[in-house]
């Protein structure tokens, strides 16, 4: 019984002009997207070949990540060039392009695809499962068989998760081997498992608004004012939790600018080059170090007091927007795909680690012969798929299973009291 | 007959149960989003002092000429429309180590947000069903079976639309502003609130253009449930992904080298290929000048050559000869090299400009765009402050450029045995850097061609309205 309501919903879903509007949708934004996004990758990429450190170059640099075609994420800034100096780190974002209209508009990537779009469509799948049958009279009718409600919901749910489902993974996985074709992405492994769980995480999300949707329309006796509630709710889930949180975490917590800390390094370490410069003619090369380091030091503790601070300020507002399952489902996706604000913060930490490697070797008395420009390459690992799990991935995800399991739960108790006269 | 259907629509939507929505919806979210926008505008001004402070002592004790572009940088302050909206302000700082994240992963949301995502969907909330949905009641029939016009009906429908959506906008405006008026620490001047208005204006001609359409699709359809479909369809295409997708398609059509490669390759011209050319014409001068000096073939060793010049006065003449023409090589040789390479930059700042002008264009079709520009530009948060910001910074940089080469002047006249560029100096008369906001004049200007775009969507999709319905099977 219960197949065959999942059955008829997906029939009656096929021929609907919903449904169509929903597929055209799909498939042109993910392929343009994807086909925007590839673009975008290989452009990185070919930069990447051009300022590739050489072996020896204290220059610690990352291949843009083939994941962030499909979310992008912090990738740029994880693709900028940090060179290592006595006087600290040196970053240049040449990748940065002069076209200002970039910085108005989020990247359109899969995930802002499905995060926005997708959410959208899939309330629309749900928000007049219940009322729009009741308005028909059709539910009545179904109900006087002697099939439970509970089956009747579940059916439904079915119905509609796999008619927005199938299509959508269909595209996507089509997207994907056409992305595969080019050889420079190279997808590994490791990537395409994560991808999976991308892709899973995706459909977990779609999911909860589904079922959403199933919630609104058993709570309400009209589908239009059914559309009206969910549209809003999911702005306020979709985007105004997510980018007002983050402002609000910023209130409670004080961090310093990122700005002020830039700032107080240059002064750092201009103060202690000129320092130097005036002490010229005593004993210069131990005082040289003894300011390299001093330099080292400060810089070491700015940074270390600041991203301390930084930390509580981002956990803070990820708690926050956590409120909603949209930025859940962002956290969660960015991390898998090595894209996320916590690969950032374990790259930097590496990149200051190589910094000091390379400056003690620079600083050594050894330094001064020959192979003084020789230094170790950078090498980073992004974290692995059971570390990305164990540092918060897995309670994004375990937050919208749950999200799911309450909504759901939720339509049961409301769809079995339902006066469906 | 107009006044009555301008009426009966206000009523009809005043006391809708998705007007009610909406109007509690936005007052929260308005005066929220204003009340933690001006407290983050304080934060912000209050660090802005402090980092000046901070620069103010680091000056006090180690203001040295040698390096003091590190520390002196033209920074563009808070100014009080942040409090409503924040356009490119994020403070990313990609080109530092110490990059956010935060804004990059969940940009924050402000006035604009709120018009242009929140009100565009109210509208088209309540417009969907504006003609279909009165078919589906029967009212349409009895309302045309008077004795008034079509245009008068779908005049009075959309007019009455757009002044019921004003009440929530305006008064939810209204309380937010009381929030920023109420704050002594946040002053307001007359272009501001001038400023203000213009946005008010551009913002209802953007949600009147959403109500235009929302009525325009009603019309096109008799169902309001395939209405709305259509509705949010267009919707998402118009305010979702036309403006993401604009500068990339931009940058298809009109693609720009990579900064990164332009980098390298006016890295060689300046360095490596200017070093050849310096060899090359060095050799080319030193050979016509041996001509002139015969004494310098002779190859010395550098101790020898000192000795010679301190004791033969005409081999002196001879090497000071040698030394100009050398620096005139070198010289000559950067010069050319670095005419090479700022071409090729002025080159790709054309081409960069031609992208981001196409891109703006592209972007253009979507009202989202045309808003967004029209609010930022005359808030000074958007592209045409970029620009301001970097004219005044310049304008500031030749300013201390000429102070600094005056004061060492000064300060060598009074002591030339002093380094004085590696020397403490006190600069506390040094030119100071100070951002004003571009007047609201030049601002206006700027936004005409966004207000037109606006206005021009509104005369198409009105009329669109207009024949759809005169044309409209109301049975």
């Amino acid at each position: 019984m219960l197949w065959t309501i999942a059955k008829k919903e997906i029939v009656s879903n096929l021929l609907s002009y919903k449904f169509f509007i929903v597929l055209l949708l799909i498939v042109v934004l993910i392929f343009t997207s994807f086909f925007i996004m590839h673009r975008d990758f290989k452009n990185r990429l070919s930069d990447y070949q051009v300022i590739r450190p050489k072996p020896g170059e204290p220059i610690a640099l990352l291949a843009p990540n083939p994941l962030s075609i499909f979310a992008k994420g912090l990738d740029e800034a994880l693709t900028r060039s940090f060179e290592i100096g006595v006087i600290g780190i040196t970053v240049r974002a040449g990748q940065k392009s002069g076209n200002i209209i970039f910085s108005f508009f989020p990247t359109p990537d899969f995930l802002y695809i499905v995060r926005v779009v997708l959410s959208l469509v899939a309330l629309l799948f749900g928000f007049d499962q219940v009322s729009r049958e009741k308005e028909m009279g059709t539910l009545r009718l179904m109900l006087a068989n002697t099939v439970s409600r509970a089956k009747v919901l579940l059916g439904k749910w079915l119905g509609n998760f796999f008619s927005l489902a199938v299509p959508f993974v269909a595209v996507t996985l089509l997207g994907v081997v056409f992305l595969s074709l080019d050889r420079d992405i190279n997808f590994s492994s490791a990537h395409l498992l994560k991808l999976g769980f991308i892709l899973v995480l995706t459909l977990v999300y779609i999911a909860f608004f589904l079922s959403l949707g199933l919630l609104i329309s058993t709570r309400t006796k009209k589908a239009a004012s059914s559309i009206v509630i969910l549209l809003f709710i999911w702005a306020l889930l979709v985007f105004i939790i997510p980018n007002l949180g983050t402002l609000l975490a910023r209130q409670l917590v004080d961090v310093p600018s990122v700005r002020a800390l830039s700032e107080k390094r240059q002064q750092v370490w201009t103060r202690e080059v000129l320092l130097s410069i005036g002490e010229r003619g005593n004993e210069q090369r131990g005082n040289w170090a003894k300011h390299v380091k001093t330099i080292s030091d400060d810089n070491d503790r700015l940074g270390e007091d600041f991203s301390n601070k930084f930390n509580r300020l981002v956990n803070l507002s990820k708690n926050i927007n956590r409120i909603s399952p949209a930025a859940s489902f962002v956290y969660a996706v960015t991390d898998i795909a090595g894209t996320g604000i916590s690969e950032e913060s374990n790259f930097k930490r590496d990149v200051v680690r190589y910094k000091d490697s390379v400056i003690q070797k620079m600083m050594s008395p050894v330094g001064s012969d020959s192979k003084a420009n020789e230094y170790p390459a950078f090498t980073y690992n992004y974290r692995t798929l059971s570390q990305v799990f164990a540092q918060g991935a897995l309670f994004d995800l375990a937050w919208l299973v749950f999200f799911n399991i309450l909504f759901f739960a939720l339509s049961y108790f409301a769809f079995v009291k339902y006066d469906v006269r | 007959m107009l006044k009555t259907i301008i009426k009966k629509e206000i009523q009809n939507n005043i006391f809708s149960f998705r007007f009610l929505t909406s109007f509690a919806l936005l007052l929260i979210i308005v005066t929220v989003t204003i009340f933690i926008l001006t407290n983050d505008y304080l934060k912000k001004i209050d660090e802005y002092s402090q980092r000046q402070t901070e620069i103010e002592n680091y000056m006090k004790s180690y203001a040295h000429f040698n390096r003091i572009g590190n520390i002196l940088q033209a920074t563009q302050p808070p100014i009080p429309f942040y409090s409503l909206v924040r356009g490119l302000s994020s403070d990313v700082n990609i080109e530092e180590f110490d990059d956010d994240p935060l804004p990059v992963i969940f940009p924050l949301i402000d006035l604009v947000f709120i018009v242009t995502i929140l009100m565009s969907l109210v509208a088209l909330i309540l417009s969907y069903d504006s003609v279909c949905g009165e078919k589906e009641d029967g009212t349409l029939k009895l309302m045309l079976s008077n004795g008034f016009s079509r245009s008068k009906a779908i005049l009075g429908k959309i007019s009455g639309g757009v002044l019921t959506l004003l009440i929530p906008f305006v008064f939810s405006l209204v309380v937010g502003l009381l929030i920023i008026a109420l704050q002594p620490r946040v002053a307001w001047n007359g272009a501001d609130w001038g400023a203000l208005g213009l946005i008010v204006a551009g913002a209802v001609f953007y949600f009147g253009l959403f109500y235009c359409l929302g009525t325009f699709i009603s019309s096109r359809h008799h169902s309001s449930s395939s209405s709305i479909m259509t509705s949010l369809f267009v919707w998402v295409l118009l305010v979702l992904i036309i403006p993401n997708l604009s500068p990339y398609l931009a940058s298809f059509i009109s693609p720009t080298p990579s900064r990164i490669s332009i980098d390298r390759q006016t890295a060689r011209l300046t360095d490596t290929e200017r070093d050849d050319l310096g060899r090359k014409l060095m050799k080319e001068k030193l050979e016509e000048l041996v001509k002139k000096y015969p004494v310098l073939a002779e190859n010395l060793a550098e101790a020898e050559i000192k000795d010679r010049v301190t004791r033969d006065p005409a081999y002196r003449e001879a090497y000071e000869a040698r030394t100009r023409e050398v620096q005139a090589a070198w010289d000559e040789a950067n010069r050319i090299q670095g005419e090479k390479a700022s071409a090729i930059w002025r080159e790709m700042g054309r081409k960069e400009a031609a992208q981001t002008e196409l891109s703006s264009y592209l972007s253009m079709l979507s009202p989202l765009s045309d808003f967004t520009y029209l609010a930022t530009d005359l808030s000074s948060t958007g592209v045409r402050n970029e620009a301001h910001f970097g004219r005044i910074r310049e304008m500031w940089g030749r300013a201390f450029g000429d102070y600094q080469r005056q004061k060492i002047e000064t300060l060598q006249k009074q002591d030339p045995a002093v380094d004085w560029w590696n020397t403490a100096v006190d600069m506390s008369d040094r030119p100071r850097y100070n951002y004003q906001e571009e007047g609201l004049g030049g601002r206006v200007k700027a936004t005409l061609p966004a207000f037109a775009v606006l206005v021009i969507f509104n005369l198409i999709l009105f009329s669109a309205a207009y024949f759809s319905f005169i044309k409209y099977d109301v049975r």
